[in-house]
């Protein structure tokens, strides 16, 4: 290189400065950290129990495209559809972006891209060799679709034996129409057959179907669900016009109208509860809600029960069934006893005491209770391991018998919902297949979420979460078509915008940009690559990046010399 | 704060063509405006009082979209001067405002910038060093910034303050030199005064955008502010020192060039009043150049044949001019509102620097006043004019004027109101 030599004032520049760039200088050698870029995992990804790669998807979303988006959910969820409208949305409650200006409406963007692939869709191929062993799946609820379309996504054929007359489980059954419309649960059932899934309809393993007739599949995968609504154990819960919520919802589901009063009670404070209270105020009713402990307590979704009470369901808190009573085998009251809070249960919520000398009546014409449901295992054989009212299964799904695997709300740790019942059957999938021989693929090695002090938010302007379009409340009481609607593609794509994608380099050259030493640069393949001849490890692309997909490890460290043979 | 248009141009027809509109606004509001017509396009500020409303203001102008600037919300005045640096290195034109202890912070970049040779435009509102805290006038701060490298000017109006921000830049960006313009906290920086703004067309005439003439290039990428050796070192000092002997002349220049297209002058380096006859001139600087005017006045009327020179630029030093003055004068006095310790009031200090080797010397007096917002009064100005012509040389150093002592021989005597037993008249030199 040419040295420069001044010998006057009058030759220099007016600033001291290089003539030349600095890469003479290998600055490398100050370094004691290392920057490398690692993605890693986003909260809502972590959270999510499906696995769905929320960062992933958006980013296809903000493209607009649209199918990919949905490839990439289907990757994890055969329905989206589904979950984007009904799933208590874990995933959001995680979001890095809820303590800056509000969670990203990840369930809504969810459904909005399972919509706007409504028509004209034809699901990705099976990913893995077309395998000989068949597997049969014993229900059709969300566990059930899930590990079925898993399995055909691996190259197995499975078929699904359901004691109905339509598949779908609580799906179809439970949850109703103004939440879920049956439409949105056909379509992606058909797209789940469409693979080669064999649904059996009508046929009632240990009724119609008897269980040695499972002898010749290779894998057996147990959902039958918990179908059964519990007893309230009092005195008149016989009695004509005491429904359990099952049977009241299940009737409105198959299109006829349940007969009932113009004064409704409904026991319990779960989502079969709520959604029985909702059915029963679009007939026109009176309804009134009574749960033994007090609001905070109550399992259903938190949403719902908001809509509810917005709707005009009434609650009575701390009450429970002592007897109903009625007269020409009809009910028309219930005496009910006062409760209080007391010391925390194995559940963490507080035990509801009976206050003695506390009972008093309510008038009532038609009672629905809804205080829970169990399973119904009486087809199985007595081998099988149980625990309380559940089957018992490990963490593999797999329940002690070789080759018979469960999941869903039939079985241990169900924890009774969607989204975990498609848990289930992704997992139960990936164990049945490697109790057939073979090895499945891992994920790759996962690294802790980014947390929300990871994320430069500097790079996010504040932006609102979306108000999600809805029917008005006047409207909605009264009919059960859909509450909430889709989010229109604006709506989508701005929500989508808001996403931080924490973890998941975007290939923004924010690190590139800032690095002071000029030592990252960019090949055609848009890659980065870092010379650490003069990357003094100052860790400020690390600082700025603003969604936490690179790290400072110490230099020397395994990590760092394996980072560095990747690159 | 309502801006009142107080005069209309159409009405007036005193009024010079190049006036857009005449508002009664406060001294930082006169910066703030004029930062808009400089069109300064990046502006980094910390708050401190009592500079705050001179960035509020600006924070209002840009997010009204009414200057197209990038407004930078710092953590502190040494970052705010950091971001001058930055965006001026690449060849933005840029503001900051602070005040005292946010001076101080800024020390270190303060070099740093005029070490760099960037013409970045500060308003530094005179507030007193704290402890003991004060928030009001005097001028320690910008004064212990002398040897930084950075211009410095001191506003004796509102006015004057839009006007020397205009001519900052172009002096700034001439020289390659940085420059701080001082104006004394409340009394002129939260009084209001009408203020003639000028038309933008003429401003943009008189103040074109800026032509880096070295900035940084991402294709061209080089190390700025590099490690020099002492081969070399030193030259780049003399080209600093250089650059601000020259300002002297560009100064005035460019204070002719204002006057020119915009009807009003500041003097360049100085401004003299009444100095013509004088035989006792009285130096000083900022407001209290209000008040000496009024204090000159009266003695005038009453016979006495006193002066006064505004000092309007403190850096670089106005050597010629105050040789030119002892010239014709007997004596002169310096007011200072700083104070150095261990030696005296900084302008005193300078101005006897400046005649020890001139041909001729008049007896220089220093007088210390209105530190920490002390009020100088028009008494205040004639108390000095009393012991500048009451005693042939000095008695001592510095005389603290208005000091609350119970030692009879420091300070000065109020002025007699007839006059009587001051000394009249030594003759015209
Ligand atoms: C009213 C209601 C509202 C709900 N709302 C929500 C909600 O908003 N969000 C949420 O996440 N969860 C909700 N849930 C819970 C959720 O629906 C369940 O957790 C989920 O459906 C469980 O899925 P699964 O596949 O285990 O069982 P299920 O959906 O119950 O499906 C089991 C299936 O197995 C069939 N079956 C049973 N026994 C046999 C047999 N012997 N042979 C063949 N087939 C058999 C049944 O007919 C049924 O179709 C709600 C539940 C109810 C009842
Ligand atoms: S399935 Fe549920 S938890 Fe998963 S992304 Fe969708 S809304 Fe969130
Ligand atoms: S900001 Fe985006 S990636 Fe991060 S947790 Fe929220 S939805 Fe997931
Ligand atoms: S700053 Fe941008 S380009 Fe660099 S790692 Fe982060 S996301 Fe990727």
């Amino acid at each position: 290189m040419t040295k420069y030599k001044f010998t006057t004032v009058e030759e220099m520049p007016p600033l001291a400065f290089s003539l030349e760039s600095t890469r003479e200088i290998p600055t490398g050698s100050w370094r004691h950290v290392r920057p490398v870029y690692r993605d890693k995992n986003s909260p809502c990804h972590v959270t999510c129990p499906a696995g769905e790669k929320i960062p992933d998807y958006f980013e296809l979303v903000r493209q607009k495209k649209y199918k990919e988006a949905w490839y990439k959910i289907l990757e994890d969820n055969p329905l989206p559809g589904v979950t984007g409208r009904v799933c208590y949305h874990p995933c959001e409650g995680q979001c890095n972006r809820a303590g800056y200006d509000g969670a990203v409406a990840i369930h809504n963007i969810e459904r909005f891209v399972a919509d706007k692939n409504f028509k004209n869709r034809k699901l990705p191929a099976a990913v893995e060799a077309r395998k000989s062993e068949k597997v049969a799946v014993i229900g059709s609820g969300p566990a059930g679709l899930s590990c079925a379309y898993q399995l055909s996504r691996l190259g197995y054929r499975s078929v699904i034996y359901e004691a109905d007359h339509e598949p779908g489980g609580m799906l179809r059954y439970g949850i109703p129409d103004y939440r879920l419309p049956k439409k949105i649960l056909d379509k992606e059932i058909k797209d789940i057959e469409a693979l080669g899934v064999e649904i059996m309809v009508d046929s009632k393993i240990g009724d119609n179907v008897a269980w040695s007739e499972l002898e010749r599949y290779d894998a057996v995968f147990v959902a039958v669900g918990a179908t059964h609504s519990r007893k309230i154990g009092a005195p008149g819960e016989d009695l004509k016009g005491v429904y359990t919520g099952i049977d009241f919802l299940k009737e409105l589901s198959t299109g006829n109208v349940p007969k009932v009063g113009r004064q409704v009670l409904v026991l319990g404070g779960g989502n079969t509860a709520i959604d029985a209270a909702r059915s029963a105020l679009r007939l026109g009713k009176r309804v009134t809600v009574l749960y033994r402990r007090t609001r905070v307590e109550m399992p259903a979704v938190p949403e719902e029960i908001e809509e509810a009470e917005k709707e005009g369901v009434h609650f009575e808190f701390l009450v429970t069934p002592v007897k109903i009573s009625g007269s020409k085998g009809k009910a028309s009251e219930i005496e009910l006893m006062k409760m209080q809070l007391g010391e925390p249960d194995e559940s963490g919520r507080r035990r509801p005491v009976p206050v003695i000398g506390s009972n008093f009546s309510m008038r009532a014409d038609t009672i629905i209770s809804a205080i829970g449901e169990e399973p119904d295992l009486s087809f199985l054989p007595y081998s099988f391991l149980r625990k309380g009212i559940r089957l018992f299964v490990d963490d593999e799904h797999t329940t002690g018998v070789p080759g018979i695997f469960a999941g869903g709300d039939a079985a241990t740790n169900p924890n009774g919902t969607v989204v975990n019942a498609i848990r289930a059957g992704k997992e139960a999938a990936i164990s049945i297949h490697e109790f057939l021989g073979w090895r499945s693929r891992s994920n790759g090695v996962s690294h802790d979420a980014v947390k929300p002090e990871e994320v430069n938010t500097f790079y996010f302007p504040h932006e609102g979460r979306v108000e999600v379009p809805r029917i008005t409340v006047q409207k909605s009481k009264t009919t059960f078509s859909e509450v909430n609607k889709t989010l229109t593609e604006e709506q989508a794509l701005t929500e989508a915008e808001r996403c931080f994608t924490c973890g998941t380099c975007l290939h923004c050259d924010v690190c590139m940009t800032f690095c002071p030493d000029v030592a990252i640069s960019k090949d055609e393949s848009g890659e980065y690559t870092i010379d650490y001849e003069h990357c003094k490890g100052c860790g400020i692309c690390v600082n700025e990046c603003p969604r936490g997909a690179m790290e400072l490890v110490p230099e020397g460290a395994r990590e760092a010399v394996e980072e560095v043979e990747h690159i | 704060m309502m801006e009142k248009n107080v005069a209309n141009t159409k009405r007036d027809g005193l009024l010079h063509p190049s006036i857009d509109k005449v508002v009664v606004i406060e001294g930082t509001h006169a910066a703030s405006h004029a930062v808009k017509l400089a069109r300064v396009q990046v502006i980094a500020a910390y708050p401190i009082t009592p500079q705050t409303s001179v960035v509020e203001k600006l924070s209002e102008i840009v997010s009204d979209g009414d200057l197209d600037a990038k407004f930078i919300k710092v953590e502190s005045e040494h970052s705010a001067m950091a971001c001058c640096i930055g965006s001026s290195i690449s060849g933005a034109r840029a503001f900051t405002a602070t005040s005292s202890q946010g001076l101080a912070l800024m020390h270190e970049l303060l070099h740093w910038a005029a070490g760099s040779r960037l013409p970045i435009v500060m308003v530094n509102v005179n507030r007193a060093m704290a402890p003991p805290w004060s928030i009001y006038v005097d001028h320690n701060d910008s004064l212990s910034q002398r040897d930084t490298g950075w211009l410095q000017f001191y506003a004796e109006s509102n006015q004057e303050v839009t006007d020397t921000v205009l001519q900052a830049y172009k002096i700034a960006e001439t020289v390659s030199l940085p420059v701080m313009i001082n104006l004394d906290a409340f009394v002129l920086s939260h009084t209001s005064e009408p203020v003639a703004l000028p038309k933008q067309e003429i401003v943009d005439e008189f103040l074109p955008a800026r032509k880096a003439s070295f900035k940084i290039d991402t294709s061209d990428p080089k190390a700025f502010g590099a490690l020099i050796g002492p081969e070399a070192y030193m030259e780049m000092r003399y080209k600093l020192y250089r650059a601000m002997e020259d300002a002297r002349s560009v100064i005035r220049e460019v204070d002719r060039d204002f006057a020119e297209k915009f009807g009003r002058s500041y003097g360049g380096l100085v401004e003299e009043y009444m100095t013509e006859d004088a035989e006792t001139v009285l130096i000083t600087s900022a407001t209290a150049v209000s008040t000496a005017r009024i204090a000159v006045d009266e003695l005038r009327s009453m016979g006495f044949p006193v002066g006064l020179m505004k000092l309007r630029v403190f850096r670089p030093f106005p050597v010629d001019e105050v040789r030119e003055l002892a010239k014709h004068v007997r004596k002169i006095g310096v007011m200072d509102r700083n104070v150095s310790f261990g030696a005296t009031g900084i302008i005193y200090q300078e101005t006897k620097a400046v005649l020890y080797n001139a041909a001729d010397r008049p007896s220089v007096f220093g007088f210390i006043a209105g530190l920490g917002g002390r009020d100088i009064t028009p008494e205040t100005i004639k108390e000095i004019f009393s012991y500048l012509m009451n005693h042939d040389e000095p008695e001592s150093e510095s005389v603290w004027v208005s000091l609350k002592t119970s030692d009879a021989d420091q300070g000065a005597r109020p002025f007699p109101e007839t006059g009587a037993g001051i000394r009249r008249s030594e003759g015209v030199k």
